[in-house]
């Protein structure tokens, strides 16, 4: 059986919820294209670029197995979102376009010890507080404003600094994917442009589909992972969607830049200019990878602080205690190219719009969540529920231990603006109990929950390929966008 | 022929097409475009007047158009500024230098970056044709 897509891709399955298309379907690939999904997503995806990227993808010199997709791609400029793949060094190359500008974009949750019951009516002034405390970055820079040594010194070591401060605890930092901080960072490798956006963003979310949601767990699905977790139905949770801001931004562009003009020198020949690559151990290779590690490291130093900004929302409104007892479960990094071991390999992992999802007993997670396995997070739409993962097995030896990011769009910005007024958009979020702060009403309505795919059927094909199994869901109460 | 821009639909980026009669008012007619994106979503008042020379440099005139949106990008994000009009535009060889104004406002962080996927400036049928992706 076999399925003929829009511009005649071939697309066979391998099992239920593996996908591939050969490599013999362009000359041009070195490796299949392989993409985790059912039918109802193969509709979604229709008939826009997403596939034909993904075979760009398999392209890139050096690249290992096949170029995947997660059940949440959709197009993007270059990889398409929900990407991923392994190059190996030396030769292998490493390309900026597949981590995307948003370096080190990523999730972090916390719990609070408090139930939405007992929130009950203050839940709108958390939601005030944090709106105030945590700033889009447009037109108001974070309380945190860094420069010069101090500035690098976080792209070198990430949060430590900041927790040096009274900003976060260190048990926060060892409940961060690599404890927060990516080993080989070069500030030097970050241009002096990138510093500038930097330096007035940490602690500033941003805009576009960034956010901090203020949720209740609704249902727990797995007991014991989630008693790891510390997740107990009725609690308060409050997850954060975040990355590397300016900084990261301008590394990827500087990097790309630089890459483009050297690809004849290095003898690649590219489908697509975005997808701009250099061989991991060239000196343009080495290069970005300091700085792509620079800039993750401010990613979840950029994190670390807006949870501060929450927990302190929380003193403010619910008091010491409560604030004291806000636990960061975990942090999850969802565009990264990182340096991974897989059968006794030493691989680039390109992860774009992907998520890591290491199973019970890796020894790169934190020890009380050994047998739970990795915390993944993985965000619905605005107004509909978000859920949290624990990495299995499957994911070592069927996705270079990844597993899906999100819901994954599947509407325009343009078109989910013509669908509904910002004004109704907030009327109807209300009346499903959710609290909404978003300076924009444009901004709010390119986020509407009609714009994404069902994050629900996206978890479910993840869960049968055994990449990752769902824990716990939770339910948005309140939303603070930038 | 007149200078028009649109934005045409992607799933989850923004691409920019411009027509125009030369490719001088291909560069004005971005920044036209850009500036109308960041005004519709600036939140608080009009701004300050502000004025900004830059100059850029790119091996072909493609990638000229995407630094030359991109240095804008720049100055939108560290400086809030908000592009109204070209006041004098120089594209010679591989260089852009010019002098634009608008004003200092507060608008949000929409563009994270200027892409070279599908990047294209090209002339056709006695006009001039580009087409930019936009990450936002």
């Amino acid at each position: 059986m076999s399925e003929r897509r829009g511009r005649m891709t071939t697309l066979r399955p391998l099992d239920e919820t593996l996908w591939e298309i050969p490599a013999s379907e362009r000359a041009d690939m070195r490796v299949p294209a392989r993409l985790f999904a059912d039918r109802a997503i193969l509709e979604a995806i229709g008939d826009d670029r997403s596939l034909e990227q993904l075979q760009n993808v398999a392209t890139l010199p050096g690249i290992v197995d096949a170029a995947m997709a997660m059940p949440d791609i959709h197009q993007g400029y270059g990889f398409p979102v929900g990407g991923l793949a392994a190059t190996e060094p030396p030769d292998g190359v490493v390309s900026p376009g597949g981590v995307g500008y948003d370096i080190n974009c990523g999730v972090r949750l916390l719990v609070l010890p408090v139930s939405a019951d007992e929130l009950g009516a203050r839940k709108e002034t958390l939601v005030h507080e944090i709106s105030r405390r945590a700033p889009s970055g447009a037109g108001r820079q974070g309380d945190l404003s860094l420069r010069g040594a101090e500035l690098d010194r976080v792209l070198r070591e990430g949060p430590r600094p900041l927790a040096e401060r009274g900003i976060g605890t260190g048990d926060d930092i060892a409940h961060t994917e690599s404890n927060g901080r990516l080993d080989g960072a070069d500030p030097d490798a970050v241009s002096a442009r990138a510093h500038e956006r930097g330096s007035g963003q940490l602690g500033t979310v941003g805009s576009g589909n960034h956010f901090v949601e203020v949720q209740r767990v609704e249902r727990v699905l797995d007991e014991s992972a989630a008693g790891a977790y510390g997740l107990t139905a009725g609690l308060v949770t409050v997850l954060i969607h975040s990355g590397s801001r300016g900084l990261g931004h301008q590394v990827c562009t500087d990097h790309v830049k630089l890459m483009d003009a050297a690809l004849d020198r290095h003898g690649i020949d590219l489908p697509d200019r975005q997808l701009a690559c250099a061989p991991i151990s060239s000196e343009e290779g080495r290069r970005y990878l300091g700085a792509m590690a620079a800039a993750a490291n401010f990613a979840w130093a950029n994190r670390h602080a807006i949870a501060h900004s929450v927990r302190e929302s929380v003193r403010r409104v619910l008091g010491d205690a409560a604030a004291d007892g806000t636990r960061q479960v975990y942090d999850v990094a969802h565009n990264v190219a990182k340096l991974e071991r897989y059968e006794g390999r030493e691989l680039c992992v390109h992860r774009k719009g992907a998520t890591r999802a290491f199973p019970p007993g890796h020894t790169e997670i934190p020890s009380d969540y050994s047998d739970a396995g990795q915390p993944v997070f993985i965000p619905g739409s605005m107004g509909t529920s978000s859920f949290v993962l624990a990495g299995r097995e499957g994911s070592m030896r069927r996705s270079f231990g990844t597993t899906c990011h999100g819901a994954g769009r599947r509407m325009s910005r343009t078109r989910a603006r013509k669908q509904i007024e910002g004004r109704e958009l907030r009327s109807r979020l209300e009346a499903d109990g959710i609290t909404v702060r978003c300076p924009s009403n444009k901004g709010l309505t390119e986020e509407a929950p009609f714009a994404y795919k069902d994050v629900e059927s996206v978890v479910e094909v993840v869960e049968r390929a055994g990449l990752a199994a769902r824990v716990a869901q939770l339910r948005p109460i309140g939303v603070v966008k930038g | 022929m007149n200078a028009v821009y649109r934005w045409v639909d992607h799933t989850a980026e923004l691409e920019l097409r411009v027509e125009a009669a030369s490719e001088e008012e291909v560069f004005r007619e971005a920044l036209a475009a850009l500036g109308e994106l960041l005004r519709e979503r600036s939140a608080g008042g009009a701004g300050e007047p502000a004025r900004h020379a830059l100059s850029t440099s790119a091996p072909d005139r493609a990638t000229l158009l995407a630094e030359w949106l991109s240095e804008l990008a720049f100055l939108a994000e560290t400086r809030g500024f908000v592009p109204d009009r070209v006041e004098s535009l120089s594209v010679e060889g591989q260089e852009l230098d010019a002098v634009v104004t608008g004003v200092h406002a507060a608008p949000p962080h929409l563009v994270k970056a200027v892409t070279y996927h599908r990047l294209e400036l090209r002339e056709h049928d006695g006009g001039w044709h580009a087409r930019v992706v936009l990450d936002v």
